[in-house]
């Protein structure tokens, strides 16, 4: 989730940051060894680092550590050898990473913007747009909700696995029926405030490369090109 | 961030208390804790002389009710009756104390039409009801109502003043957190003023809503009846608590 801080990161042209994503991204996966993997893992935390998101990012590699396991036991029992689940496992922390990094550091507004640019079209945009804005309070619904129905008695962490999926019944109903609800209220708002009635509208922020940008996203391509090339050419693939 | 500050109060056995102050000021999170959906960062918060740090939400909720001010983050049973009979099995009544709790928050809410009714389809003030008929239903020992009134037209009001009465005269404790002061004016309950995190007034609502520059800084509004009983130049000992004790004082005047 998008919180606004000011780093230099932040301040790049939302074209730039989804370049370098995709930059590790792409490098996650052509990257054959466990220390090359864990030096674009490295690489990922250090522009979180500068960032001022590092935090966040951690938490989310943190989060993703059950699956990076589930991962690195399955390829390990299935005979694929130590070092090839390590790396599997380390791929997709960096995936995860990689993607996280964009979406941490880029605002629902440029989110809009890249759509934009991408030709993507307008009700798809903004759908994907306020259903990322909405997450924040989609959240703060469930725990109301959830406070409520403690109130009343009800107690998640008891009972076995069964009865533990039935106690989100109480949350699950009012969140989505909350949910249903403001979508009607905001199709009507989005209506009296004439959304749709220009097949052309303008926009308040446009994107503008500046010379810094610019350098950042040649400096990543070139990157990206040699690298590839290195690890076609000498590293050999496996361990 | 500190939400609450310095905030320290005892509320009694059979007490209607009110709670009012800016938006931000606090009260929310204050009343929270009073059936542990909070627990204290720093001091101690007992209900009942037990810590609520110490036992369970669902515990402290026997003898805490709260109904929260929105009730459609609460309601999601197929009925009206299960939903009302929801925390009574959570509490594990016996059957037959279920029936007899669920007949009487029905009728006494006026949704025995309603009994096997979706609750998503009833009206505004029909789901405050039920909210509420949800929480006398267990019969807590304490009822908190947080803004029962925001959203309701005058009918409902009236109804809700009604239940308070109610819960006043079979002695329960009530501790109301609302910014309605004209709904409150009659009740006449203890006061408290919150604004920043703190408890900045403590008493009788009379003798605090006389003080402007308090309720100005808690952004409190003084009630109507206070107002015109300030702006009298003959006047009775105390401040009209009804539009009719006001009608009668001024009609008089006028003769």
């Amino acid at each position: 989730m998008f919180r606004r801080v000011v780093s230099p990161f932040h301040r790049l042209d939302p074209r730039v940051k989804l370049l370098v994503s995709i930059e590790f991204f792409v490098l996650s996966l052509l990257v054959p060894t466990v220390p090359a993997i864990a030096l674009i893992l490295f690489a990922i935390l250090l522009v979180s680092a500068v960032a001022k998101s590092l935090r966040r990012i951690g938490r989310t590699i943190a989060f993703s550590g059950f699956f990076a396991a589930f991962i690195f036991a399955v390829n390990f029992l299935f005979g694929l050898g130590l070092f090839n689940a390590i790396l599997y496992s380390f791929r997709f922390l960096a995936i995860i990473s990689s993607t996280s990094l964009f979406f941490v550091t880029t605002s629902p507004d440029e989110l809009e913007q890249i759509m934009k640019w991408m030709r993507v079209p307008r009700d798809v945009v903004f759908a994907f747009v306020t259903a990322v804005r909405f997450i924040p309070v989609v959240m703060l619904d469930a725990f109301q909700i959830m406070d409520a129905q403690k109130s009343r008695g009800l107690e998640f962490e008891k009972g076995n696995v069964v009865k533990r999926v039935r106690n989100m019944v109480p949350i699950l109903i009012p969140l989505v029926v909350n949910s249903v609800i403001r979508s009607g209220e905001l199709a009507e708002a989005m209506e009296s405030r004439a959304y749709g009635s220009t097949p052309k509208p303008t926009s308040l922020y446009v994107m503008r490369m500046r010379w810094y940008d610019v350098a950042v996203a040649l400096a990543g391509l070139l990157l990206l090109f040699v690298l590839t090339l290195y690890i076609y050419h000498f590293v050999s693939f496996g361990v | 961030m500190t939400a609450l500050s310095d905030v320290s109060l005892t509320v009694r056995e059979g007490e209607t208390v009110a709670i009012v102050g800016e938006n931000g000021a606090g009260k929310t999170t204050l009343v929270r804790h009073a059936n542990g959906l909070l627990k204290p960062t720093k001091g101690t918060v007992l209900v009942d002389g037990v810590d609520t740090r110490e036992t369970t939400t669902a515990t402290l909720s026997r003898k805490v009710g709260i109904a929260f001010q929105n009730p459609d983050h609460q309601l999601f049973s197929d009925s009206v009756e299960n939903e009302v009979s929801f925390a009574l099995r959570n509490f594990g009544f016996p059957q037959e104390l279920i029936s007899k709790r669920l007949d009487w928050a029905l009728n006494f809410f006026g949704l025995e039409q309603y009994r096997k009714s979706s609750p998503l389809v009833l009206s505004g003030g029909e789901k405050k009801r039920l909210t509420l008929a949800c929480i006398l239903a267990w019969d807590p020992e304490v009822v908190v109502l947080d803004e029962p009134t925001v959203g309701q037209d005058s009918l409902q009001k009236e109804k809700l003043a009604q239940v308070f009465r109610m819960l006043q005269s079979t002695g329960k404790t009530i501790v109301i957190v609302s910014h309605d002061v004209e709904f409150l004016w009659p009740i006449q309950p203890r006061l408290l003023v919150m604004s920043g995190g703190k408890l900045v007034a403590d008493g009788e609502i009379s003798r605090i809503m006389e003080d402007r520059e308090l309720l100005e800084g808690a952004r409190v509004t003084q009630p109507q009846l206070l107002r015109l009983y300030s702006g009298l130049k003959s006047r009775p000992a105390s401040p009209f608590l009804d539009v009719a004790d006001a009608r009668t004082w001024v009609g008089r005047g006028a003769g």
